[in-house]
């Protein structure tokens, strides 16, 4: 009986257990703020959880604002970004920016902003191992 | 019987956390949406809706470099505390005191800032919500001037701890009012201000852009129109948004160009924005704002 007891347990686990590790945003938009760079003032901080990949994309939005120039970072496992891509769509879901280049991944893009309105945030993965990070925004006038 | 108890046990126990089966998550579904049937679609869209506002503390920036001099009696008074009494005033003015809280921050008006810290915690704990603030950590880091980065960075990151809770709480519609408090003493501000210096041109854009964030409050007031604390709210608004319906505002697009400095990408968008506001939409909306806040501090 105990024999079956462990077995059942143990399958319990494993058939209902984590697909992937529990992702826990907060240690990456800690890791974040202080990351912007010098003369940027912190604003918000965006989770970001792909949930093991069965998510595609993570999305915010903010009202950015002429005149003020914008960063928004990207942290992940290994102390890079992990392959978390973000990217930055004016209010009629044009893309105005992100933080590839040439194909490589930055860490973070700054964005002087000429135009007042909502922009959306968004995060996808390329290459991530554990589609899990955070990030910071911040701003500066 | 027994050995059933530790069955269902385990299986919650493993499920906690982890990836869901489709009919495990289906069932959680059903859980939460007995116990919220009618806010349940609206919370997502409530949350998104406040993640979009824009942080008080970019006004008050924008209000010192375009040289404006600090100005007490433009806020509300810390001493104001002992008139609110609800629920609705307490959130309300608290998101009240932490606009005048950034504002004293950012022109390094420690002693005034201490004050507000003081009614903004007694506040925040009627409405059990003080355990956001350290306001030992706080007093310490307001003595020295050159501690200012820090100050705005703990008292940002306060108040987005306490929306975010409250959003996680169910208790969207004080996060709601917290926010709206916040941007009406904004608004304010840069109204009174800009009566002051009518030829100040960002000031007088800084309010003609608000328009952007009035459809974003108009959809939180209307998500809330069946709330009667709310109610009086709502219905003050009305005109102001009426007032904020009559900005223009032109964007002409331009060529977006990219650079990479110091590994960090550079995006230059060439768009440009213009805002068109007459001077009697100006004084309607200062108007407006200045009678609304005045209902709200009392």
């Amino acid at each position: 009986m105990k024999k079956f007891m462990y077995s059942l347990i143990m399958a319990v686990f494993l058939l209902g257990g984590d697909a992937y590790g529990q992702c826990n945003p907060e240690e990456f938009t800690n890791a974040c703020i202080p990351k912007l760079s010098q003369g940027f003032n912190f604003l918000k901080s965006y989770n970001v959880d792909g949930q093991g990949g069965s998510k595609t994309k993570v999305e915010y939005s903010y009202v950015f604002t002429k005149g003020t120039q914008y960063m928004i970072n990207v942290c992940g496992s290994g102390g890079a970004n992990d392959g978390i891509v973000v990217s930055l769509y004016d209010s009629k879901r044009n893309i105005v920016g992100s933080n590839v280049h040439n194909g490589q991944q930055l860490a973070a893009f700054v964005y002087p902003c000429n135009t007042t309105g909502i922009y959306y945030i968004t995060y996808t993965f390329d290459g991530s191992k554990a589609f899990c990070g955070g990030s910071a925004l911040g701003f500066k006038r | 019987m027994r050995f059933t108890g530790i069955l269902t046990l385990m299986i919650i126990i493993s499920s906690c956390g982890g990836e869901k089966k489709p009919s495990e998550e289906e069932f959680l579904r059903s859980l939460e949406e007995s116990a919220t049937t009618e806010t349940s679609v609206d919370t997502e869209t409530i949350n998104a809706v406040l993640q979009q506002i824009p942080s008080p503390i970019e006004i008050s920036m924008m209000l010192k470099e375009s040289g404006t001099n600090y100005n007490a009696t433009l806020l509300n008074s810390p001493e104001n505390i002992s008139n609110y009494n609800t629920n609705f005033q307490k959130a309300m003015n608290l998101g009240i005191f932490g606009t005048d809280l950034g504002y004293t921050n950012i022109f390094e008006q420690n002693q005034d800032g201490i004050e507000y810290m003081a009614s903004i915690k007694e506040l925040a704990d009627d409405l059990s919500i003080g355990q956001f603030f350290d306001i030992e950590t706080i007093g310490r880091l307001a003595t020295n001037s050159k501690n200012l980065d820090s100050l705005l960075l703990i008292t940002t990151q306060n108040f987005n701890n306490i929306n975010s809770y409250l959003q996680n709480q169910g208790r969207s519609n004080l996060s709601v009012l917290l926010l709206m408090g916040g941007w009406i003493e904004a608004l304010h501000i840069t109204c009174q201000v800009a009566e002051k210096s009518p030829e100040n041109a960002p000031l007088r854009d800084a309010i003609g852009e608000q328009q952007v964030v009035t459809e974003s409050l108009q959809l939180l007031m209307e998500l809330y129109a069946e709330d009667p604390t709310m109610k009086q709210l709502r219905e003050d608004l009305i005109p102001l948004w009426e007032e904020f319906a009559k900005v223009e505002i032109t964007v002409e697009k331009g060529e977006t160009t990219y650079e990479v400095v110091d590994g960090i990408m550079m995006i230059n968008d060439n768009s440009t924005s213009t805002i068109n506001i007459s001077p009697e939409t100006m004084t309607n909306i200062s108007n407006i704002i200045k009678s609304v806040r005045s209902k709200i501090i009392g």
